[in-house]
């Protein structure tokens, strides 16, 4: 499934294409096996940090209780401003459960190879965090419990939703969305669940893995349909992708408030949303990979490679910005040339500010490959990038709402301790989920990053160059100390 | 079922015995390898897979059905505003879209489970965890008069175990 290309010799910095994926210190695939599923059991730095995260989470579900004993203003809400923190954190988090599908389905059909090392975590990211954007319609809801009124299904006196409003295009293609990440993670899981099955001891544990893994054989049978299907499902996945937060932005595009009636929006979101995911990915995976000793899986190539995504993203985030800017100008429109106004110079400067400086500027250093192959400055770039993106969709939703045609309806708003508190509890929902996947299933698909890898062979037929190009470097691997240093 | 397992480290090794094993006509040959290997798949030769039948069958069910719900919904319950159409197209493409995301997309993993014969209740005959790990492996079914052939070709290619299994 995945691109293979040889290393460059000599401790270079080279110029990775994204296609080019090799893995020089893996000798062969029992070693795969080991080292992945080494990665599993808990540990007490595990345990410090899960508790860490319930702890968070049980304060968001403390303070969420509390809103709803006191009613919606205890979040700050106040007229013009009702859609506030709530529906931004919503944003933000559908943004970040976009690159797990980029990463995952659009880059396998593109044949990127440096997606293989990350794939995994990213698809688990955007499964998670699609599970916590789903919660924050309902907690924006005074009375939670009538949620269900946007499903399609005929609620009391057989009203049925309106088929016509962007907030049930958005429950279509959350649910979808959800379903579709969640579906496409565990079918790359079985082949691995097989994997851990056939290496597992203990017998309670390998028979829910037995299950878990649906009886999977590796039989050419079933790796025929696999291939296939798991192909459709990324083909799907593709427009999904762009669809979702495209219907997303259309719950603001369709309101006439200004700044939100704009046609780019449907872009722009996209390109955010990528830009936030890879920005959340890094976040994960570069401390991931320190603590599970996993350099040489994750390669500096790789990061390299998903850098120059992470670049090309930002500046078409910033294009967006700029056309905001020019269609207000040019439009010749009042209220828009005022909103505009107040939010760079006025009002929402602070906030616009922050979203500009962590968005358009601070990215630009990634033309530098220096920077790029700098785990620590990628580290600090995505916590720069998930703050300005959090930025975003709070400039996107708050001025619009507090500065609208006419001047008896423009407002302010502040955020009170309780959207803090349910936006850090939001961030512990997430890491609970995650800390518990990657303790309990491989974080790296073992069967497909064996396939770039050149299998045992009696009798090598092929000439060096051609095992190379074809990511086989194990045989000379075997004669050679393990290029760890070299590769990243 | 009767057969014959065999285990093979090399994948040159397993690809030259598949190639003999379907010259003998010794027996229905399944073969197991930890990832998918495009050797394996020419030399096997089984077709393409028709997974993308259902993919496209329920692709075109899912999107006519994301047509039907917002036309039923709006026919049975119009919402009247000043002139504008009842039924209309443009909206609805979005539901049909996500729609037909949403069965196609199910409908092949169905599909695959179905035809890849999973789940599997069973494990006992013809297979060696070996074969998820690092191991190639090919399981004959054949006739109890010529298993000492199949045991034979296998080890003469370079099987690295060869075992009867019921």
């Amino acid at each position: 499934m995945a691109t293979t290309a040889a290393p460059l010799p000599g401790g270079q910095r080279p110029n990775i294409p994204s296609a080019a994926v090799h893995f020089p210190a893996i000798r062969d695939y029992e070693q795969v096996d080991r080292e992945i599923a080494g990665t599993l059991g808990p540990s007490l730095g595990w345990f410090a940090a899960l508790g860490v995260a319930i702890l968070c989470m049980l304060i968001g579900a403390l303070t969420w209780t509390y809103q709803i004993h006191e009613g919606l203003g205890a979040a700050g809400y106040q007229p013009p401003v009702m859609w506030a923190v709530y529906i931004v954190t919503f944003v933000f988090w559908v943004g970040i459960g976009h690159a797990g599908t980029l990463i995952s389905a659009i880059l396998y059909l593109f044949r990127a190879g440096f997606r293989t090392s990350i794939y995994r975590v990213s698809e688990a990211m955007t499964v998670f965090a699609v599970m916590t954007a789903g919660l924050f319609p309902i907690l924006h809801l005074g009375r939670p419990w009538k949620f269900f009124y946007l499903i399609p299904y005929p609620n009391w006196r057989l009203i049925w939703p309106n088929p016509k409003s962007p907030l049930v295009w958005d429950v279509f293609a959350i649910l979808t969305y959800l379903t579709i990440s969640a579906t496409f993670l565990y079918v790359g899981l079985i082949p691995d669940l097989a994997i851990l099955r056939d290496r597992e001891k203990n017998p309670v544990r390998r028979q829910i893995l037995a299950q878990m893994s649906l009886g999977w054989r590796n039989s050419d049978r079933e790796w025929r349909h696999f291939t296939r299907a798991y192909l459709f499902l990324a083909a799907f996945a593709t427009p999904l992708v762009l669809s979702v937060h495209s219907v997303v932005s259309f719950d603001f595009a369709m309101a006439l408030a200004p700044g939100w009636h704009a046609t780019v929006f449907p872009p722009y979101f996209v390109a955010g949303a990528i830009f936030s995911g890879i920005g959340m990915v890094f976040t994960i995976v570069i401390p991931l990979r320190k603590v599970f000793h996993l350099e040489h899986y994750i390669t500096l190539n790789d990061l390299d490679a998903a850098a120059k995504l992470c670049l090309f993203t930002s500046t078409v985030v910033g294009l967006a910005y700029v056309t905001e800017f020019q269609i207000a100008w040019v439009s010749g429109n009042r209220f828009e040339q005022d909103y505009f106004w107040n939010r760079v110079f006025g009002q929402w400067a602070w906030a616009a500010w922050i979203m500009l400086i962590c968005n358009c500027v601070i990215p630009l250093s990634l033309w530098s490959q220096k920077l790029r192959r700098n785990t620590k400055w990628l580290f600090f770039l995505s916590l720069t990038t998930n703050l300005g993106m959090w930025f975003e969709r709070f400039v996107i939703v708050e001025p619009s709402l507090s500065h609208e045609f006419e001047p008896w309806q423009w407002g302010g708003y502040r955020p009170t301790w309780v959207d803090y508190c349910i936006l850090l509890g939001s961030f512990g929902w997430f890491f609970m989920w995650f800390l518990l996947f990657i303790k309990q299933l491989p974080v790296m698909a073992m069967s497909e990053i064996k396939e770039t890898i050149l299998p045992r062979m009696r009798h090598p037929h092929v000439d060096e160059s051609q095992e190379l190009e074809q990511g086989g470097y194990a045989n000379q691997m075997m004669n050679d100390p393990p290029l760890l240093g070299g590769s990243h | 079922m009767q057969g014959i397992i065999g285990a093979f480290p090399e994948i040159d090794c397993a690809v030259h015995a598949i190639e003999a094993l379907k010259k003998e006509r010794l027996g229905d040959l399944t073969v197991y390898t930890p990832t998918p290997r495009h050797e394996i798949e020419e030399v096997i030769d089984r077709g393409p897979s028709r997974v993308r039948l259902f993919t496209l069958i329920f692709g075109l069910l899912g999107a006519s059905f994301g047509y039907w719900i917002p036309i039923w919904i709006s026919d049975y319950w119009p919402i009247i505003v000043g002139g504008k159409a009842v039924i209309t197209w443009v909206p609805f493409t979005i539901l049909c879209f996500e729609v037909m995301v949403l069965i196609g997309g199910l409908a092949t993993v169905f599909a695959m489970f179905g035809l890849a014969h999973i789940p599997r209740l069973t494990m006992t005959v013809g297979y060696d965890p070996r074969f998820s790990s690092g191991h190639f492996g090919i399981w004959v079914v054949t006739d109890p008069e010529r298993t000492d052939d199949v045991i034979n070709l296998m080890k003469k290619y370079g099987a690295s175990e060869v075992r009867r299994e019921r």
